[in-house]
């Protein structure tokens, strides 16, 4: 930065600066004097027709106005482009149509309307004032202007009243990068400030919960957290206290935010006012590339964004869905993207682990030799342990490798254990692949059997060899370890480490979700599929390329490369898998809610990927 | 800005020209199917005087909103006398990227139709020599197109032969 | 050598000796003399292709039967580079075009990012641009012209020249803070006022270097030796020259008065009292004299420019455009988010294209340039003046000798950095 640019703030005067980009050079001096900005909140709610909320009768009209032109639906023209909606549809979502973007804050698609930011007024035919957007359904012929320097001036004067107080904290804010205030600054205001004197002081670490933590200052009240705590999960645990600018979101005294819903708020809170305890200071968004991705937490699989920066994921954002997850996801869910980081089975191990030494890592080329080896010497009395926390394809290809190579005919479930469903998203079964699973067994003509009796049945010395494909267990996993470490043969493939892992005999590194495509079965019988991210950490293949490793090493021929082949040739047999179409049904991975900060992925890196290893950062 | 070429090139080729405009910039531009575009650039130069070669290049749109045909290749040509540059484009498909050359009528257009083949891997048909220019021979895609990625990295080449270099005594290159 | 070790046979005594017999065939004496072409390789690196160009010359005796430019050892992925960082990130790639008027190239890739936005800079931005202009074409065509001196065997011009250049480049780097690489300008203006008290030092600096300039011009204009080697050597015809597209001085000196500065005054040039020298037969000569000529002509416009140059702001105060005063940044929410945007996402560039010019030392500086509307280009595509210049060479030395090849690729002043992108 120069030396010399250090020139006097000549925005006194809220003259528009000069020579600014030709289409809105309109703008300047000739623009009519408004209310000043405080007294906007006050403008009682716009004048408008229709009662508020619900939507004007189309057709039954005074004798007065012209017929509607398309009956049925309501015709009107914003910014000269004609418009037929359906009737009650509000203005921000009619103009959204034609292209013109109307700014808010407080508005949500999926919530109800309060119009307290006023950013969205704009100019309507039968109005003499401004009307919100959000909240004014259409009525027939009505002309709405977006851009006039009427509402311009109206979302200057709001942005330069929201920012009043705003604390100077981009630098250290979380929010930076995908906030609303920072990019309708730079688009409906760029002018400086006129504050003088302080801004008002609040509690900049108020805990809210668990999970939540509010910076006060940042918060521009526009109600959306206390609308979702009231209306989503319906539990109230927000509400606004105090008034004027010492208006505060809190939570009643003596409760707090520990709804399993409560990192909505974050997400939704159009600035960094609410923060995730477990993200902050942990990345800048701008960093973080997304992945289109499904969440594994349970068997409801809401489809996520999974954010990531060079082999780790920071956090999951809840993609939009409306047949699942709408625009949300629990709590429990957002949490599992640990398991992608950290205690992750990183390269293949042969032997099993003695006390708390070290076993000697191995290529992974050596553990398929020595597992075939294993493996060969018992075909036919393996027992098949497969987790439904595996994809479609990792279960697709074991179990075929299972079924053919190693002559299995029932397959033991293993998995995560359930837990309690809550009222809203969250369900008991705590996988996100169970469905899958049966389709796939089914298919392959395998049986599937209780994982009690796998327990039952390696207790009794029944079972002297097993094949894991994926290392969850939904009973004692003490128990079923140390009777496990009495099993001859022990081929485990597993993401993360477990006490069961460590009894493995040879252990086979697999890859997380996030590290290849690949497809779920979610509880209503959906099949989503979900994107790579980045490559997969350490040594790690995806159990179906596993499987096809152990079937070629062991004579077989298992000519997939990838997970889409597999889906493709295996796939077949799976009523249900016939008709899907794996491509097609892909995510699109250019898109990101909000601001696309970096387009990394342009330069032939994986997205998110740094060549010099991750900045660092705060936590891990 | 003037379109008295773009009008001279309308009223004489109709069927040449497929689209007219004017950028934001007030730039008046005329879009020229590519089996005309010899005949124009013959015309622009030997009737409208719009002599002084200026430049040739391509824009891959496949990252915009209409990116369908894939290429544009932009054509800038001034005029000593009226002291304006005409501009116009030739879209070029994906699937058949290959355009005529105006290297016979414009010889300046020599390395800037091996710029654009260079780069962008459109081929001008009727191009005398038509090599790469900035990158070498083995070079493999052609980088400024949008889906080459930023750090691609290029297999190592053997050495070429050098046998057309008269060498003088010394120990360089006696093996 | 591996066959030194072979056995040799015994020599045939009936079989004529090379070394002796072959002479004495009558028919031997009375052939012409043999030739056979010899390939040459000047360059990539060779003490008088002043960047690396390698030229591949088949010759005929002295003459140059055929020639091939091999181009491309400077090449950087300019192009690529623009389009993956933000508008103003593209500034320090410009330096790197012809580095040695970087400040040429950084202006003019301004002009044309602010004809695309559509800005008018300030007056006195557009001053500092003129005078920084000015300073690097002086600048550009000593390098060229003691460059060529040198090259033909004049070492002092080049010393005279060099000791310019340094007092130019002190005045730059007083002005920048850079000596070659300037990055200097932004979007929307200046990032830099002119220093205190810089103006009266450029004057005397144009003093001493117009004295240099008067050295050289007297040291090499009527040398002999300087005047055979370039007058009627490297000739094209002004037709040529068109056709092929050359411009700035090279054009001129085959006479055509072609000067962007002129018929389509950008900034302040259409303020400036200044002559445009014009050629007669394009030759090495003439090139030179052309830009021996500039330089004058260049020294008139910054005494101008230095004392009509008005006070007032050097960039446009348009938090969208250009980076808030610091005390802003640190101080207001405003300032902050305008400065975290301005350079983070870079400045939204409004979706559209345009293609712009200026007159750079060596001629036509023009971009094309298209944006989709985000902060960061789509395409820049830069018509460097040295690259058409550079086409023609093989035109115009075919079938001359060997020697007039050096003053040639002198006089055209190839820049590897903008030719080879």
């Amino acid at each position: 930065m120069s030396d010399n640019d250090n020139k006097k703030p000549t925005g006194d005067s809220q003259t528009p600066p000069k020579g600014s980009p030709s289409e809105t050079r309109e703008a300047p001096g000739s623009t009519p004097k408004h209310p000043p900005a405080g007294a906007k909140l006050d403008t009682p709610p716009a004048a408008h027709s229709g009662p508020t909320g619900t939507p004007p009768p189309p057709a039954a009209k005074p004798a007065g106005p012209p017929p509607p032109k398309n009956p049925g639906f309501v015709t009107c023209t914003i910014d000269g482009k004609e418009v037929v909606v359906k009737p009650g549809t509000n203005m921000i979502e009619a103009a959204r149509m034609v292209g013109s973007d109307i700014p808010y804050f407080c508005y949500h698609p999926r919530l109800s309307i309060a119009a307290n930011c006023r950013m969205c007024m704009v100019e309507a035919s039968n109005a003499p004032k401004l009307v919100p957007g959000c909240q004014t359904p259409l009525v027939e012929g009505q002309v709405i202007k977006t851009t006039t320097p009427k509402v311009k001036e109206q979302q200057r004067a709001v942005m330069e009243f929201l920012l009043l107080n705003h604390p100077v904290d981009c630098s250290i804010c979380d929010q930076a990068g995908e906030c609303k205030l920072q990019d309708y600054y730079m688009r409906y205001d760029y002018r400086p400030s006129r504050l003088e004197g302080g801004k008002v002081m609040k509690n900049k670490r108020k805990v809210l919960g668990p999970r939540v933590v509010l910076d006060q200052e940042r918060c521009i009240i526009c109600s959306r957290c206390v609308r979702f705590m009231n209306e989503i999960p319906k539990e109230p645990q927000l509400g606004i206290f105090g008034r004027g600018s010492h208006e505060v979101i809190d939570t009643f005294p003596g409760s707090e935010l520990n709804s399993n819903y409560s990192l909505n708020t974050v997400d939704i809170c159009p600035v960094g006012a609410l923060l995730s305890r477990d993200f902050r200071f942990r990345a800048r968004s701008w960093f973080l590339s997304a992945a289109p991705s499904v969440c594994t937490g349970c068997s409801r699989g809401c489809n996520t964004y999974a954010d990531f920066m060079g082999q780790d994921t920071y956090r999951y954002r809840p993609r939009e869905n409306e047949a699942v997850n709408k625009s949300w996801m629990c709590d429990h869910g957002r949490e599992t993207y640990k398991g992608l980081n950290l205690g992750r089975v990183l390269s293949a191990v042969v032997g099993r682990q003695q006390g708390i030494t070290a076993r000697p890592e191995v290529a992974r080329k050596e553990a398929i030799q020595a597992a075939a080896k294993a493996l060969s010497g018992v075909k036919g009395q393996v027992a098949v342990l497969a987790s439904p926390v595996a994809s479609n394809e990792d279960l697709l290809a074991a179990l075929t490798f299972a079924k053919t190579t190693l002559g299995a005919k029932e397959v033991y479930v293993g998995g995560r254990p359930q837990g309690q469903a809550d009222h809203y998203l969250l369900t008991a079964d705590r996988n996100p692949n169970r469905k899958g699973l049966e389709m796939i067994a089914q298919g392959l003509g395998l049986a599937l059997k209780p994982f009690e009796d796998l327990a039952k049945a390696m207790d009794g010395g029944k079972v002297k060899a097993l094949y894991a494909v994926g290392t969850e267990v939904p009973g004692n996993l003490e128990a079923f370890s140390a009777a496990a470490s009495k099993l001859d043969v022990f081929v485990a493939q597993s993401t993360n480490e477990s006490a069961l892992t460590a009894q493995a005999t040879v252990l086979l590194p697999a890859s997380a979700h996030v590290e290849f495509d690949g497809s779920f079965v979610q509880v209503d019988g959906l099949i989503q599929r979900f994107r790579k991210a980045y490559p997969s950490k350490g040594d790690a293949v995806g159990h179906w390329a596993l499987a096809a490793e152990l079937t070629r090493e062991m004579g077989g021929t298992a000519a997939w490369t990838s997970s889409r082949e597999v889906f493709r040739e295996l796939g077949k047999q799976v009523t249900g898998f016939a008709e899907f179409d794996w491509d097609k049904s892909a995510p699109p991975d250019r898109e990101k809610p909000g601001i696309n900060p970096l387009p990394t992925a342009a330069d032939g890196r994986p997205p998110g990927y740094r060549e010099f290893g991750a900045p660092r950062v705060r936590g891990l | 800005m003037s379109t008295f070429a773009l009008d001279r090139v309308t009223a004489q080729f109709p069927e040449a020209v497929a689209e007219r405009y004017l950028d934001r910039t007030g730039g008046a531009w005329a879009v020229i199917h590519a089996e005309h575009l010899p005949k124009v650039a013959a015309f622009l130069k030997n009737e409208l005087d719009f002599k002084l070669f200026t430049s040739i290049d391509a824009v891959d749109r496949l990252h915009l909103a209409e990116n369908d045909p894939r290429f544009e290749v932009v054509y800038f040509i001034y005029s000593l006398s009226r002291h304006e540059h005409v501009r116009f484009k030739v879209r070029v498909s994906e699937n058949r990227p290959e355009i005529p050359s105006i290297t016979p009528v414009f010889r300046g257009a020599d390395w800037w139709e091996r710029f654009v083949w260079d780069f962008y891997g459109i081929r001008f048909a009727g191009h005398p020599d038509l090599r790469r220019v900035l990158l070498y021979e083995e070079f493999q895609g052609h980088p400024l197109r949008k889906d080459y990625a930023l750090r691609d990295r290029q297999p190592l080449i053997p050495e070429r032969p050098i046998k057309d270099i008269f060498r003088g005594p010394g120990t360089s290159g006696v093996s | 050598m591996a066959d030194t070790h072979k056995p040799v046979s015994p020599p045939n005594p009936e079989a004529p000796n090379p070394d002796t017999d072959a002479y004495a065939h009558e028919a031997e004496l009375e052939a012409h003399l043999q030739t056979k072409r010899m390939y040459v390789n000047m360059g990539p690196s060779h003490p008088a292709t002043h960047g690396t160009v390698r030229l591949k010359v088949e010759l005929e005796g002295e003459n140059i039967a055929e020639i091939d430019c091999e181009i491309g050892f400077l090449h950087r992925g300019f192009q690529k580079s623009c389009e993956n960082v933000t508008w103003t990130q593209c500034l320090p790639y410009t330096d790197r075009l012809n580095y040695v008027s970087a400040m040429m190239n950084n202006f003019g890739f301004l002009n044309a990012v602010e004809k695309l936005i559509g800005l008018e800079i300030p007056e006195r931005a557009q001053y500092i641009r003129v005078i920084g202009s000015e300073l690097h074409r002086i600048h550009d065509h000593l390098t060229c012209v003691g460059a060529t001196g040198m090259e033909l065997g004049g070492f002092a011009p080049f010393l005279f020249a060099v000791e310019a250049r340094e007092l130019i480049m002190d005045r730059v780097a007083e002005l920048t803070g850079a000596r070659l690489t300037t990055n200097f300008g932004r979007i929307g203006g200046m990032n830099r006022d002119l220093p205190e008290g810089w103006s009266e030092k450029v004057i005397k600096t144009l003093d001493k270097v117009m004295e240099h300039v008067t050295e050289i011009d007297g040291l090499l204009s009527r040398n002999r030796i300087f005047v055979d080697r370039t007058k009627d050597t490297g000739i094209i015809t002004a037709e040529d020259a068109i056709d092929y597209g050359w411009t700035g001085p090279c054009l001129r000196a085959c006479g055509i008065d072609y000067d962007i500065r002129k018929v389509k005054p950008y900034w302040v040039y259409d303020r400036m009292e200044f002559d445009v020298p014009v050629g007669e037969k394009g030759d090495n000569y003439d090139r030179y004299l052309m830009r021996i000529e500039e330089m004058k002509q260049s020294d008139r416009i910054i005494r101008q420019a230095l004392k009509q140059i008005p006070a007032g702001p050097i960039i446009l105060d348009d938090w969208r455009i250009a980076l808030p005063p610091k005390p802003e940044v640190y101080g207001t929410i405003e300032g902050v988010i305008s400065h975290f945007k301005l350079v983070m996402e870079g400045i939204q560039v409004p979706a559209g294209e345009v293609y712009d010019c200026t007159e750079a030392a060596n001629g036509e500086l023009g971009w094309y340039m298209v944006s989709d509307g985000s902060g960061r280009p789509y395409k820049v595509h830069v018509r460097a003046p040295g690259y058409p210049i550079l086409s023609a060479v093989p035109h115009i030395i075919k079938g001359k000798l060997l020697a007039d090849l050096i003053p040639t690729f002198d006089t055209i002043n190839m820049i590897g950095g903008e030719v080879e992108q």
